[in-house]
């Protein structure tokens, strides 16, 4: 997915480029639908007007039109999005689609005017780092029309591809979820030692960093954590600024569609005071 | 003592409290309901009013107006001067006879007020009366006789002023200002100011609405040196010219008015260059911003003329307002306005000095009379070229076919437009008809010529052809072309067929259209390459017009809101809309097919080659208000308002807009008295609007360039 006039994902207006596929397995993923690397279909029962179009074409069975309206079983779907295109309304839809660099790249370059000394390009995801080739050949052919580029990533891939990434990316966006090791492990299903390691390593590599710390009530929102963050921002000699925010249920809406258990819950919203303490708190431990 | 903004900061003081107060005071209402104590003067008791002609009973009223009208002196207020007669908020000379309104007042211009800055009404007079002299035909003489007329008219209400000012014993230094100006020349800012406002208030206070200009051009100059020799503080400068926007809200009276009660066109123009071409932006430009910052003022709309060499702070400052919503600050591409003027004629120099009438129609200020003829390009393709879809007269072998048939269509609507304008027609006999020597005297050309500004006394003589309903002709011939003539999904007469009977029972196909084509306003080429050929289509046609009179018919693109009147008069759309739905706005995106952002429909938009849009295209912006908070929302403007200007966009109006407190307002009026929105080239209290129009501004902002 591409995703033009977004103003939150680095400098300047930007245009932001969705990779699909990560390996962290968050139980709060935000961007559910980027998770699984292959094709998904989002199904919006409110957008569906029961024409049956979609069970007309499927040679699977995987929609059917019952008394009380479409039901569409995952389990038979071969993904083949035939269906997808023969929807009318948009009920049915393809969650990605399969484009080259240069397509992607004439898509960006359309806000070119737009952009400034400070906006351009940045790819995120799921983990653009699960394409490490594709994401640094976008980057460079980016760079090659004299775009900015930024990358968000988990930091969680293989750090032996740090320096080539580092060498097309103005800014580098690290999304750090914990720095409990156990709690990481439990929470993404992976340790966050490599990402730590990569971290340093990526800075002394990189002169653009910026640190974005998602908080979770009762889950990492303790003072430990921002201790933690603190002591990793004066260690770190690049890291431009730290941003902290609040999990969002946003996520679960596109996981209804794509008809998956909803990722988190409501209740570890944190507040905007809760928000402002912990910024507060952060640079006490930075300036002790 | 709160003013309503839409950003999650409040708005920043600068100003002193009384200031403030006083601005409190007038933005709810307290000005605008002291109108309704007089609403006009009465001419009845004038001997033998009947057998005067035309003229002599402006004449009469003007008198009667300056000499009756009560005068209002505020507590603390700076400034001196009211438009105190109720009938002028109507649009309406304000004197009756036999308890009728007699004429109504004119509109749509901007005057020459900075002669009366420089040279003062005495000197004014003194041309006039030469002029006199060289005309010998009496109905020329008797015009510019009543332009001296209205002068010492003036001079009447102003010694009424001067005298109220004395006995209060408490505005010493309004008394000074007012001694000097506005019939001696300005000699320092106060009085710039002064002179400024105690003109703009007088011919307001005879009925007419006109638009200010290029001010912080006119006060510039002065407040440079004064600030140089000391003489003033900027502090103290803001302070006075706040009055200046406090007062300007005293027509405003909280009540219901359908288009909104702020619609009094009183337009200013800031930065841009002058006539040498030299960047004029001083610090009045940044007063200007100051001001309407803090007090939220949405009643004196502003368009900044923005070039490709304009000072980033200066954009900064103006996405610093921008950000509070109101609708306050709208934007100008120059350098793309001075390539179309010169096209159409004008000398550089003269070009230079644009600002606008109405709500953002280009023209040359204190030399133009104006007027515009709106059409719905929509009706002309539904109701003519496909012949309100009866199948049995719409024949059309190819896209192409189609489109020049339309073509042929649209070029009998300009035409008929032309019938409609001209000199001679009934619109234009019935315009001369009517006396306006107060608007004549400020504007080059009458004395000259002996004719008024409706008889064609000005400079240029402007009637400008406005189409509007673009953006949904070219979806319509798109979602043709993509389904009848490329996809072949059904042939013209099923779609047509379909159509008549307004989608009924065919729902899957509307969805279709609606869902799988990509409309204007979101960057598709395809789309926007028909809209673009439309307009290049329309400019041609209008200025082929050029020179078969002594008007100009420079061509236009607005509805100005229309599409709510004209939408009961509109069918259903191919591009999959039902019968009399509110379509697409000036030359925006139709509401709710817009979803890729505000610089997808920025580039829909600059697709078209502006330039030949003389009079103007206006594009309407959307945001929420959460996509302009922090410094991340700042950067993203200033990109906007400079992507806007390098793609070659012309007139573009940003508003920042909370849908859910649109609605709240919508529910509970009496909760949000002074919530200000944009309408569409100007803005208005959101309650004081009728419903239909606050159901347009709410569903513009559901979706709309949102994201």
């Amino acid at each position: 997915m591409i995703q033009r006039f977004c103003m939150h994902d680095g400098p300047g207006i930007r245009t932001v480029v969705f990779f699909k596929g990560c390996r962290l397995n968050c139980v709060w993923c935000h961007n559910p639908e980027t998770k699984g690397a292959g094709q998904e279909i989002y199904y919006t029962p409110s957008q569906c007007i029961g024409c049956g179009a979609c069970a007309a074409v499927c040679r699977h069975g995987a929609h059917v039109l019952m008394p009380e309206g479409h039901v569409y079983d995952r389990s038979k779907c071969r993904l083949c999005e035939v269906c997808t295109h023969a929807c009318p309304t948009g009920a049915l839809e393809a969650v990605s689609r399969l484009m080259s660099i240069d397509e992607i790249l004439s898509e960006v370059m359309r806000d070119k005017a737009f952009y400034g000394e400070q906006g351009g390009l940045t790819i995120s995801g799921g983990e653009p780092m699960m394409h490490p080739s594709a994401t640094i050949a976008l980057l460079q052919a980016a760079k090659e029309q004299g775009l900015t580029t930024a990358v968000e990533t988990s930091g969680y891939f293989d750090p032996a591809w740090l320096p080539s990434l580092c060498r097309h990316t103005d800014t580098l966006l690290w999304d750090l979820k914990d720095t409990d090791p156990t709690r990481h492990q439990n929470n993404t299903g992976a340790s966050n030692r490599r990402i730590l390691d990569s971290l340093t390593l990526a800075d002394n590599l990189h002169p653009h960093l910026v640190l974005r710390c998602i908080l979770l009530r009762g889950i990492n929102d303790d003072d430990a954590h921002i201790r933690a963050v603190a002591a990793l921002y004066r260690q770190l000699k690049h890291c431009q600024r730290v941003e902290f925010f609040s999990y969002h249920p946003m996520g679960s809406d596109k996981s209804e569609r794509l008809g998956t258990p909803a990722p988190g819950e409501p209740a570890w919203m944190v507040s905007k005071e809760a928000l402002t303490e912990v910024k507060s708190a952060f640079w006490n431990y930075v300036n002790a | 003592m709160t003013f309503d903004t839409a950003y999650q900061e409040p708005r920043p003081v600068r100003l002193s409290e009384r200031t403030r107060q006083f601005a409190y005071d007038s933005l709810h209402f307290t000005y605008g309901k002291d109108t309704a104590r007089t609403c006009a003067v009465s001419l009845d008791h004038i001997p033998e009013f009947e057998q005067l002609s035309a003229l002599d009973k402006y004449n009469a009223a003007i008198f009667e107006i300056v000499t009756k009208a009560p005068l209002r002196l505020c507590e603390g207020e700076l400034l001196s001067g009211a438009a105190t007669l109720g009938a002028a908020i109507d649009h309406m000379v304000p004197a009756t006879y036999g308890g009728k309104l007699l004429w109504r007042s004119v509109s749509h211009l901007t005057l020459g007020f900075e002669r009366v800055l420089t040279k003062g009404m005495n000197h004014i007079k003194q041309e006039l009366q030469e002029a006199l002299l060289r005309h010998t035909a009496p109905e020329k003489i008797q015009l510019v006789a009543s332009m001296i007329h209205c002068i010492d008219c003036l001079a009447v209400w102003h010694g009424r002023y001067l005298e109220a000012l004395r006995q209060s014993g408490e505005h010493s230094e309004a008394l000074a200002h007012l001694q000097q100006v506005p019939f001696g020349p300005a000699t320092n800012f106060f009085e710039a100011v002064q002179s400024l406002w105690f003109i703009f208030a007088f011919t307001r206070l005879c009925g007419n609405w006109p638009g200010i200009g290029r001010m912080d051009d006119m006060l510039g100059r002065y407040l440079t040196e004064d600030l140089q020799k000391g003489r003033v503080s900027l502090a103290q400068a803001r302070e006075y010219m706040a009055h200046f926007f406090i007062k300007g809200c005293e027509w405003i009276r909280g009540t219901s008015y359908g288009t909104g009660d702020a619609q009094h066109y009183q337009n200013i123009v800031l930065s841009g260059v002058d006539e040498q071409g030299v960047d004029l932006t001083n610090e009045v430009t940044y007063l200007v911003l100051d001001i309407v910052e803090e007090l939220g003022i949405s009643d004196f709309p502003l368009t900044v003329r923005v070039n490709r060499h304009t000072d980033p702070a200066l954009l900064r400052r103006m996405a610093e307002v921008i950000r509070h919503g109101g609708g306050i600050v709208a934007v100008y591409n120059e350098d793309l306005i001075l390539e179309a003027l010169t096209a159409a004629g004008h000398e550089l120099t003269e070009a230079r000095t644009f600002a606008n009438a109405g709500c953002w129609e280009v023209q040359i200020p204190g030399k133009t009379y104006f007027t515009y003829a709106p059409f719905d390009a929509l009706q002309v393709l539904q109701h003519t070229t496909l012949a309100a879809y009866d199948t049995r007269r719409v024949h059309a072998e190819s896209y192409e076919a189609l489109y020049r048939q339309y073509q042929a269509d649209l070029q009998e609507a300009v035409e008929a437009v032309y019938q409609r304008k001209n000199y001679g027609s009934a619109f234009w006999n019935e315009r001369a008809a009517l006396p306006c020597s107060v608007v004549s005297l400020f504007t080059e050309g009458c004395a000259e010529a002996g004719l008024s500004y409706y008889e064609g006394g000005a400079i240029y003589t402007i009637a400008s052809p406005h189409i509007g309903g673009v953006p949904d002709v070219a979806n319509s011939l798109y979602a043709i072309k993509k389904l009848v003539f490329e996809e072949q999904k059904l042939s013209l007469a099923a779609l047509l067929e379909i159509l008549q009977h307004n989608w009924e029972g065919h729902e899957p196909l509307r969805q279709y259209v609606r869902h799988r084509y990509t409309y204007f306003g979101n960057d598709n080429d395809e789309v926007d390459e028909i809209a673009a050929r439309i307009l290049h289509d329309f400019a041609g046609m209008c200025h082929a017009l050029q020179g078969r009179s002594f008007l100009s018919f420079p061509p236009g693109v607005s509805t100005f809101g229309r599409q709510i009147e004209w939408a009961p008069l509109r069918l259903a759309s191919p591009h999959g809309h039902h019968k009399g739905a509110v379509l697409a706005g000036n030359l925006s995106p139709t509401p709710g097919t817009d979803c890729k952002g505000a610089t997808a429909a920025i580039r829909s938009y600059c697709k078209a080659d502006l330039r030949e849009l003389t009079c103007g295209a206006a594009l309407d912006i959307h945001l929420l208000p959460t996509l302009v908070a922090n410094e991340e929302g700042m950067e993203a403007l200033v990109g906007l308002l400079q992507g806007f200007v390098t793609l070659g966009g012309f007139f573009m109006q940003i508003d920042v807009v909370d849908r859910a407190v649109l609605r709240a307002a919508q529910q509970h009026p009496e909760q949000f008295p002074t919530l200000a929105v944009r309408v569409s080239g100007w803005n208005a209290r959101f309650v004081t609007l009728h419903k239909e129009w606050q159901d347009m501004i709410i569903a513009r902002a559901e979706r709309g360039a949102l994201l």
